[in-house]
């Protein structure tokens, strides 16, 4: 095989790297854990995994990356399909218009920022699940996944990082 | 050669511009048209989750199954600890069952007799599968479980799925190797349910809490907490008598189900599968399972 071609097989799989890992820790999300009441308040990765790649690798994280994220959290989940595609490209959106202010921010910043970001997803959720089923719904689940969400970001930041400096490092 | 790059960046910049608020604006709509294809036509979506499902199926499957042994090791730990007035209490509890026993096969021998009487026709036989749970939903507003059981193990849309003591949820997804259950609890659950002491009918409607609600019930239905819920079978869906839980609270207006299957800890789920007495064998059950 000729350089160029192993070249390119390497790219490729580089560039996969922030798509892939993401839907993994999708799936990791929803493995049961067998604890009272964790399940509807675990984590939201989705939207983590959406706000580190649009900020620090947007070249490899494209919206529909995003859209895929979402769709893949739909289908495991079983919510309403689409719902948590639309979150995230919303989220996604709102992340790429602002990333200029994330550049060279400390972490406190980006952690408060990304508070914005779940705080803002986590509200849609809730009114997008009111709107779909014509009921009103108690909002404390959502408020406690916002909080777990936000307690576990600098970890999943961690996880993001490290795999970001040991694969990617050169592009 | 200077120039013409200069060119075609300063035509390559807006076109990529283009073309990114084209994406943007194509996935936005492709989202919305998903959430409106879900709420009309739910088997095609159903259909669409499945196929996702069930390419990661095998690795949820091996991923839960470290999550389950800790989870097992937790448990008997805790069942060390208590051993002991664990003991007593069961020792209590056969004390009262070999009586129950006993009334039971009393019963049971002059139901027989009585049936037999009556030449009534039996309900249709139940065959199960023994599924394991390999995921837990994520979902804030949403209360669901995979089970590693599907199509292939002849799971069926619609079945009731149970655990040791009662009904869990219903299957509302099935692919070939997994199926997804929706939990008596969640906010789109509706099961018809009686009361097993008056009879009296009601709707078992969840609502995303621990303690599902009884509606529909008749204006002069006299409730007491303590009472229990089973299966009425109406609508075909599942098989009558499948006990659901006891009524907790009974406000008017707000009737509360404490359900008997603990749906934080399911580990293993049967399915049931049913047919109703009208359908020939092989035929399809209900497709609509609301």
């Amino acid at each position: 095989m000729s350089g160029g071609a192993i070249e390119r097989i390497d790219r490729f799989a580089r560039g996969i790297i922030p798509l892939g890992l993401s839907l993994i820790l999708v799936i990791v999300s929803a493995l049961p854990f067998y604890m009272p009441g964790y399940g509807p308040i675990a984590p939201n990765i989705a939207i983590m995994a959406v706000f580190y790649w649009t900020i620090y690798r947007p070249d490899l994280f494209p919206v529909a990356a995003a859209f895929a994220v979402g769709l893949w959290q739909d289908a495991l989940v079983g919510t309403p399909l689409g719902l948590y595609a639309l979150l995230m490209v919303l989220a996604h959106t709102v992340v790429a218009t602002q990333r200029r202010f994330f550049q060279g921010k400390s972490f406190p910043v980006v952690w408060w920022a990304f508070a914005m970001v779940a705080a803002g997803a986590a509200l849609a959720l809730w009114l997008a699940t009111m709107a779909l089923n014509l009921v009103y719904v108690d909002p404390s689940p959502a408020v406690f996944q916002f909080l777990l969400t936000a307690a576990a970001f600098p970890f999943l930041t961690w996880v993001f990082a490290r795999t970001h400096h040991a694969t990617l490092r050169t592009g | 050669v200077k120039l013409r790059t200069g060119r075609t960046i300063r035509l390559a910049i807006p076109f990529r511009v283009l073309t990114q608020r084209f994406a943007l604006l194509f996935l936005i709509v492709a989202g919305i048209g998903l959430m409106l294809a879900g709420r009309n036509d739910t088997a095609l979506v159903e259909q669409l989750r499945s196929a996702a499902v069930d390419t990661v199926a095998p690795i949820m499957d091996a991923l839960s199954r470290p999550a389950a042994t800790v989870a097992e090791g937790v448990a008997n730990a805790r069942e060390l600890i208590n051993l002991r007035s664990e003991n007593t209490r069961l020792a209590r509890q056969i004390e009262g069952l070999v009586a129950w026993r006993a009334t039971a096969q009393r019963l049971s021998q002059e139901n027989a007799l009585l049936e037999a009487l009556l030449n009534h026709v039996p309900d249709p036989g139940m065959d199960f599968v023994t599924a394991r749970v390999i995921a837990d939903s994520g979902g804030v507003f949403v209360r669901a479980l995979l089970v590693n059981a599907g199509a292939q193990q002849g799971v069926i849309r619609g079945n009731a799925v149970l655990s040791g003591n009662g009904l869990a949820g219903r299957i509302t997804g099935v692919g070939d190797r997994a199926s997804r259950v929706l939990l008596i609890t969640d906010l789109n659950s509706r099961i018809p349910v009686l009361i097993e002491s008056t009879r009296d009918r009601a709707i078992l409607a969840g609502d995303n809490s621990a303690k599902p609600r009884l509606v529909f019930l008749p204006p002069n239905a006299s409730i007491q907490p303590g009472d229990r819920v089973v299966t009425s079978g109406h609508g075909g869906l599942f098989p009558p008598g499948i006990p659901v839980g006891i009524v907790e609270a009974a406000e008017p207006g707000d009737v509360r189900v404490r359900p008997f299957v603990d749906l934080d800890r399911l580990e293993h789920v049967r399915i049931l599968g049913f047919r109703r007495a009208d359908r020939l064998a092989g035929e399809p059950a209900s497709e609509d399972a609301k």
